[in-house]
């Protein structure tokens, strides 16, 4: 009697602690209305100096304005700027517009002197500030809203620069202990929305109700991380969250939540591409350093067929090394897969006839999708090179090989590329610009960095002029270098990858600016 | 027993003693490790992009550029002050990170250990109960499958039951993202109660519920094993045989002499168990979004943000040594048969 007392006893308070847990989990049903977003990882810091993550730059962009924005079109406008540009005769000088009565999240009024406190502090103190790289010599201030950048020589790329979230408008006196040190858990910008609370993993975001543009079409965000891409999958398909905005969730899942939205069940939305990956040749050794072996080895890769057998045709197969959307009506390709035209080269070089060209490609081990691009390429060497070319693989952390590409380990290693800024330049200059050039051989420049280790003067030459150059005129110049590099196949571009995010049914459809941000103030519960 | 006790308390000085030797062997080895690894904090934080200069220029902001004597002896000299320094990737202090992160672990790791004893146990003694029968089977093959699960595998199993196709619980996380958390000590439940939050207290069970339960049934299978090897252990003993042979009943011969001695074995393995989890449970946190000090730890690696990894180490071995020293004690002090 006794022992049946206690394991009713028992009994009861454990359905007493189910009863009060499934209860709770009915209860927290989004009371207040706000959108859940998810993404992969934590955020350590949101200062916008600091930043240089995609989920940093995400949540800031939500918080703050730059002075320029990419559009869908991927035309430049005006944000915190109130027209475009005005550049003088010698190109040394920026006129820029501000609007005004724009006030900061903590009361105070933005103003060109608020801008020439956030351009200096991030030069100062910018985690990326190479990527103003000494090009800004002094900024005037002559009234509230005009703001006179003066460059130490031409640039182009400076419009590009600012629409980078880096250089997002920060408040001074909110930042005024913070001149030198970084602020990691709190922010004061214009955007449109206000960070109400901060931590690693939750970020809770209200509408600025004085926000100068178009208030948000929600009542506010939740912005969380989740440390893989198992969780948020399952999070979006358990309901728990109403927006998944994740670069790196497997492919897999991609496709399992691409084949959702197709019949309906959540909406995907996509982003212009922004992600370049591409293998990098180490051009210094031989036989690398011969133009023919590279262009055979360039020939040997199936975009298609990876694209469809890596990423499920997810991914866009990619014969450029700049993500499209920059380059409009750009005919720039680089080699075409063609086994059997690299077969004859590599014969020509002496390979084939029990000769074979050991290619040992390296990719990152801690990205999935590099590893099958490896294996994938690998196999159908195998099937269509005969005995001409073979490739060995080794996967290498990620950090490892960055530390090491510009001591010339890797002879051919996969990477990929986001720009700094949304401009062709930011993809062209880090892989092909070169300080130190002898012949073909860069000894010191980005392209060792990049592990390519070439340069050529004449794209040295189309560089300077670019910096010169605007518009059409600049583009053309751009699409000159590339089409250079793609005579040299210091490279070889695989595919390039696009911001995904998927939402509820009962949520707007996630959409893109033109530099990939998720444009949060436009997700909007629509079925209540 | 005074002169046990004076022994114990020599051993105990005398262990006491190790401790900062023990972490100085720890924090040095874990210094170079980290700089002997390829790889650094630059690499990690400006990606391939960035050149010479600006990487240069970091290496000097983060002290890097010094030589490793240098800031070995920097650090030392830091860690005698009880300053761990700052993160290298957002500058905050190390031990801002720690103690923010510290407590989600302990608070899993000490309910996961209750949970897994409160599986456990009975699992254990319902096997001796029913020796060779059918529930001793069931409880041998529960205590060796539990066991040999790897647990990222279990974890993402508990995650897909009961969280995406039951809906039952939370995917992952410590706290409702809806309600604001009570923080004093950072350990949540411990701050819901005494702050008489329900409704917050509610929340952190809720989202500790699953997490909890798939690591102390992970870990349930050895208590069960120990204990029903150990009570078998304790029940074919003389002291047991002269307990039957007074004409005490069975039910006291359970609780006054078959399961006290049982249990002196279980002290050790909730105590070792204790420590390596307040280390973190590296693969459930990771699984869960569990932020605790493992899923720091692992971050930190990655980032190569050299100044948080040595803190996390050194903070974390303190705690298993502690904890070891601990159980140690207590055992003698329950064991009377212990001698140091």
């Amino acid at each position: 009697m006794f022992k049946s007392k206690r394991i009713n006893t028992f009994t009861v308070s454990t359905i007493c602690i189910f009863l009060t847990l499934f209860q709770y989990s009915c209860k927290t049903n989004n009371p207040l209305k706000r959108i859940t977003v998810a993404s992969s990882g934590k955020i350590n810091s949101i200062d916008p100096a600091r930043a240089n993550t995609l989920k940093a730059l995400q949540l800031i962009s939500s918080l703050g304005d730059t002075l320029y924005e990419l559009d869908n079109n991927g035309e430049l406008i005006p944000k915190l700027a109130s027209k475009m540009p005005v550049i003088s005769k010698d190109k040394l000088k920026i006129s820029i517009s501000l609007k005004t009565n724009i006030l900061f999240h903590d009361g105070t009024s933005f103003d060109s002197k608020a801008m020439k406190f956030t351009i200096e502090r991030f030069q100062r103190i910018g985690t990326n500030n190479y990527i103003l790289d000494k090009k800004i010599k002094s900024i005037e201030t002559p009234n509230k809203s005009t703001l006179i950048i003066n460059l130490n020589k031409p640039t182009s790329s400076l419009e590009g620069l600012l629409t980078s979230v880096n250089l997002t408008a920060i408040s001074p006196s909110f930042y005024k202990n913070h001149y030198d040190t970084f602020l990691n858990n709190d922010f004061a910008g214009t955007g449109e929305y206000v960070l109400k609370s901060f931590s690693n993993e939750v970020q809770i975001l209200d509408p600025n109700l004085n926000y100068w543009d178009l208030k948000p079409k929600n009542q506010g965000i939740n912005f969380i991380g989740y440390s893989n891409s198992s969780s948020l999958y399952g999070a979006l398909k358990s309901k728990q969250i109403d927006v998944l905005l994740s670069n790196s969730i497997d492919d897999t899942q991609r496709k399992d939540l691409n084949f959702l939205s197709r019949k309906k069940q959540i909406k995907e939305g996509i982003s212009n591409p922004t992600e370049v990956s591409f293998i990098t040749l180490r051009t210094n050794i031989e036989p690398l350093n011969k133009k023919e072996i590279r262009l055979a080895i360039s020939k040997t890769i199936n975009r298609e067929e990876i694209s469809k057998n890596v990423s499920y045709g997810l991914r866009d197969p990619s014969k450029s090394i700049v993500p499209q959307i920059f380059k409009g009506d750009n005919l720039v390709s680089w080699p075409k897969y063609s086994p059997k035209e690299a077969i004859k080269i590599l014969k020509e070089e002496g390979f084939c006839d029990g000769k074979t060209l050991n290619l040992p490609l390296t990719y990152r081990s801690n990205v999935p999708t590099d590893k099958l691009i490896a294996l994938y390429w690998k196999k159908d060497v195998q099937a269509y090179m005969e005995d001409c070319l073979s490739i060995s693989i080794n996967g290498v952390e990620s950090t490892t090989i960055y530390k090491n590409l510009s001591e010339g380990l890797y002879t051919a290693v996969i990477l990929d590329w986001t720009g700094s800024y949304s401009d062709p330049e930011a993809y062209l200059f880090p892989l092909l610009s070169c300080n130190k050039l002898d012949k073909h051989i860069c000894n010191q420049g980005e392209s060792v960095y990049s592990g390519s280790f070439w340069g050529s003067e004449k794209i040295e030459k189309l560089f300077l002029e670019g910096q010169n150059s605007y518009g059409n005129e600049r583009l053309k110049i751009l699409l000159n270098i590339e089409r250079l590099a793609s005579e040299e196949i210091p490279y070889i571009p695989i595919w390039v990858s696009s911001q995904k995010a998927w939402s509820q049914k009962n949520i707007s459809k996630p959409v893109f600016n033109g530099a990939g941000r998720l444009l949060m103030g436009d997700l909007e519960i629509i079925n209540e | 027993m005074s002169k046990n006790y004076n022994k114990l308390i020599k051993y105990t000085f005398f262990k006491l003693s190790l401790i900062p030797l023990s972490l100085l062997i720890i924090s040095s080895l874990v210094f170079i490790l980290l700089r002997v690894a390829p790889g650094d904090p630059v690499d990690a934080i400006l990606g391939s992009g960035a050149n010479d200069i600006a990487r240069e220029a970091l290496r000097t902001k983060l002290g890097l550029n010094e030589s490793i004597l240098s800031q070995y002896f920097n650090y030392l000299e830091k860690l005698i002050h009880f300053d761990l320094g700052k993160s290298l990737s957002n500058q905050e202090p190390v031990i801002n990170i720690i103690r923010n992160s510290l407590p989600a672990s302990l608070e899993l790791g000490f309910i996961s250990i209750i949970i897994a004893i409160l599986i456990g146990l009975p699992i254990g003694y319902l096997g001796l109960k029913n020796k060779n029968k059918k529930a001793d089977y069931i409880s041998r093959i529960f205590g060796i499958s539990t066991y040999a699960i790897p647990p990222f595998w279990g974890a993402m199993m508990a995650q897909l039951i009961f969280s995406v196709i039951l809906k039952i619980f939370p995917i992952g996380g410590r706290f409702p993202i809806y309600q604001q958390s009570t923080n004093i000590t950072g350990f949540i439940i411990f701050d819901s109660i005494f702050k008489n939050n329900f409704l917050a207290l509610q929340g952190a069970l809720y989202h500790i519920a699953l997490p909890s339960l798939t690591l102390g049934f992970l870990l349930s299978g050895i208590f069960s094993r120990s204990f029903r090897l150990n009570l078998e252990k304790s029940y074919s003993s003389q002291y047991v045989d002269a307990a039957i042979c007074r004409g005490i009943d069975n039910r006291n011969i359970l609780l006054n002499y078959a399961i006290p001695n049982a249990l002196l074995p279980i002290l050790t393995i909730s105590g070792v168990t204790l420590a390596s989890l307040a280390g973190g449970a590296l693969l459930i946190e990771v699984t869960f979004s569990w932020p605790g000090i493992a899923l720091r730890l692992q971050e930190a690696i990655t980032q190569r943000d050299y100044n948080l990894v040595q803190g996390i180490v050194l903070v974390t071995s303190f705690l298993i040594v502690s904890l070891n020293l601990l159980v140690d004690i207590l055992i003698a002090f329950f064991d009377p048969r212990i001698e140091y």
